[in-house]
């Protein structure tokens, strides 16, 4: 089964809106989950998810959650956090222990290997010792070296974001990018990211050999609106797109 | 030349550094927290051309259109060895220059301004807008589009609108329409001029009504420097240079180059970065305008008005109004990230030359090797000059990208001439 890989912000557009949603997400459809924990500053993400993140900052409560992320666990979807290093390195431990403690899998961490270049290596290996996950994110724009290195140092898979942020419609070329990703890392899990909206992409995607996709600015707009309904038949669809 | 001959000094790929460069590059950021100016790149630029910018495809393709135009248009140009420089100085080693100013519009500029006026003619947009300093991406932008029928609409820094009338000669002879800014035609240029009457201008304000310009008529926006896509076009520069120094034998030991937002610097020096380290490359700016030494490393805005993406780069500050020094092209208060991350890792080096030093290495180059040129090229000439004082019992092969002839920059002389 490829992987579908919904990403919701803990606390948007509140906590009975988000709670709702989760309710009704088709568990047996999806394999990973992605929770952005809100960031105060999302520099890497479109306007969409950033916005998830200033609302999600002053709605989040700990409590809330708690209770999903048992619920998520016990059906065996993978938890991961989406969190950026700019937020929690001052309490990193804490926080990981605190993500082990509710059952999530791993980390993925937009900003590290940009902004906290050296201290990427450090950080991952700290994660390793600690039977953490640590998802490395690459972008087209990340150089080869980078990528074999960071890669080299987890098993995990490997998110890869197909746009400069969350939600952007820039013009790419996909089998060049798959290509290039493949060569690089040849048999690993790739799943990608950012802007993926139609079925033709995701399509493409599985046939260049990705194992799955995360959908993230998409939903956002079915639960800004309510659409419940919508929702839950986008999730099932996709499941379709990406096992056929 | 013989057309065989320049098809195998030129290369048939651009080359793009980003894979290959040692850390990776912060992408762009939004200027604005609720819109994406990274979207509005898709009405801004042509598709193609933002393609390219985030694809990152270590070796682009040039189309056969491109190629043929590149020759009409003076490529492969010449590598020269400056033996009378080298005597002049008592140099016992090797000066090569990469004469880019041999180009019809005599200057690096129409390397890129080809294919992203060709890009945009394919897509079928009403016109190519941009904004010029010296007037040389300008020139380049007005040709490239004429030889592909497309208007052009030009924003030429006031400063320099006034200092080099004949530049705007040279634009409207390729068809191109000229105005000095900040002018009336955009609704940013008509805020500053009510709010500083007398400014001179800058390459920020310019890139402003440019791409308010394009927004507005449905043109394309031109891109002159500093995003990653100018210098992959520019990489030609580098990459015919490689392959000129390997027919004689020789190997570069130093490269040198100006930088104003770093195309013709990345064009000419990217080619060589995945060779190793041995070759020691430095990058020269105006003292004036010393984005290296007194810049931040930081997210900035690329134009004055904030609609493109931040980018993060060394930079004295979007607002910052350099002095009116006759290198227009190098007045920009900022630098290619790819290029400032390879000066912040250490990989790349830079230096700063006054007008006056300039002044005296233009003389110099004219009177030994015949050359004019540009005042922006007089930059990195000033510091191959000092490097070889700096290192006289040395004998390395220095190569300086010289990008521009300066006969339409005369008046920087003065009186004494
Ligand atoms: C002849 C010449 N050289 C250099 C420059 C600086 O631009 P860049 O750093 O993009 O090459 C200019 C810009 O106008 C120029 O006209």
């Amino acid at each position: 089964m490829k992987n579908l890989i919904p990403y919701f912000t803990l606390g948007y557009p509140n906590n009975s809106r988000l709670c709702r949603f989760l309710d009704i997400l088709p568990v047996e459809k999806i394999n990973y989950i992605e929770f952005g924990f809100p960031s105060n500053d999302p520099r890497y993400d479109g306007p969409v998810i950033r916005n998830t993140h200033i609302v999600g900052n002053s709605n989040f409560s700990d409590s809330v959650y708690s209770r999903y992320f048992d619920y998520f666990y016990r059906n065996h979807i993978k938890m991961y956090s989406l969190s950026y290093y700019s937020d929690i390195k001052d309490r990193f431990h804490e926080f990981i222990a605190y993500l082990q403690k509710n059952r999530f899998s791993g980390i993925i961490i937009p900003d590290l290997i940009i902004d906290y270049f050296s201290e990427f290596r450090r950080v991952i290996e700290d994660l390793n010792k600690r039977g953490f996950e640590y998802i490395p994110f690459f972008s087209p724009a990340t150089p080869d070296s980078i990528i074999k290195d960071v890669a080299s140092l987890t098993d995990s898979w490997i998110y890869y974001g197909l746009q400069p942020s969350t939600g952007i419609e820039i013009p790419y070329e996909l089998d060049y990018t798959t290509e290039r990703i493949n060569a690089l890392l040849p048999g690993r899990e790739i799943t990608y990211g950012f802007g993926i909206k139609t079925d033709e992409d995701i399509k493409n995607l599985m046939k260049n050999g990705g194992s799955g996709v995360a959908i993230g600015t998409y939903l956002v707009k079915m639960i800004d609106s309510g659409d419940e309904k919508g929702f839950v038949d986008y999730i099932n669809r996709m499941r379709g797109v990406l096992d056929a | 030349m013989i057309t065989s001959l320049n098809r195998d000094i030129m290369p048939e790929n651009w080359y793009n550094v980003v894979p290959d460069l040692p850390e990776p590059l912060a992408p762009p950021r939004d200027s604005k927290q609720d819109i994406s100016s990274i979207n509005l790149l898709n009405k801004i630029l042509p598709k193609e051309v933002l393609k390219q910018e985030f694809t990152f495809r270590r070796y682009e393709k040039i189309p056969d259109e491109v190629m043929e135009q590149y020759e009409q248009i003076g490529r492969p140009t010449p590598l020269i060895r400056a033996k009378n420089l080298e005597k002049y100085l008592g140099y016992r080693g090797k000066i090569f220059y990469k004469y880019e100013g041999a180009t019809a519009t005599g200057s690096h500029k129409i390397n890129t301004a080809i294919p992203q006026a060709y890009y945009a003619m394919k897509e079928g947009v009403n016109g190519v807008t941009t904004e010029t300093g010296a007037g040389q991406w300008g020139s380049a932008t007005a040709l490239a589009a004429s030889l592909y029928g497309l208007p052009a609409q030009i924003f030429m820094v006031r400063i320099s609108f006034e200092q080099k009338p004949l530049r705007k000669t040279v634009m409207n002879l390729y068809n191109g329409n000229v105005v000095p800014s900040p002018s009336t035609l955009t609704e940013y240029g008509r805020k500053i001029l009510k709010e500083h009457p007398d400014t001179p201008g800058t390459l920020g304000i310019g890139i402003s009504e440019a791409v308010e310009y394009a927004l507005d008529h449905d043109y394309r926006y031109m891109v002159a420097s500093v995003m990653n896509v100018s210098l992959t076009h520019q990489s030609v520069i580098g990459q015919e240079t490689k392959k000129q120094l390997e027919m004689l034998g020789e190997h570069a030991d130093v490269l040198i180059g100006c930088v104003g937002g770093g195309s013709n610097f990345g064009g000419f020096t990217f080619p060589f970065i995945p060779d190793g380290d041995e070759t020691e490359i430095i990058a020269t700016t105006a003292d004036e305008v010393p984005k290296f030494s007194k810049g931040d490393y930081k997210y900035d805005l690329v134009d004055s008005a904030g609609v493109l993406p931040q980018l993060r780069m060394y930079s004295l500050g979007a607002d910052f109004v350099p002095p009116t020094i006759y290198a227009g092209g190098l007045r920009y208060h900022g630098a290619s990230p790819s290029l400032s991350l390879l000066i912040n890792k250490g990989r790349i080096k830079s230096d700063e030359v006054t007008e006056s030093e300039v002044k005296d290495a233009l003389r110099t180059f004219a009177n030994t090797q015949g050359i004019i040129a540009a005042p922006e090229s007089g930059h990195a000439i000033a510091t191959a000059i000092n490097y070889v004082k700096a290192h006289r019992n040395e004998s390395k092969t220095i190569v300086v990208n010289v990008s521009g002839h300066g006969m339409l920059d005369l008046s920087i002389f003065g009186e004494k001439q």
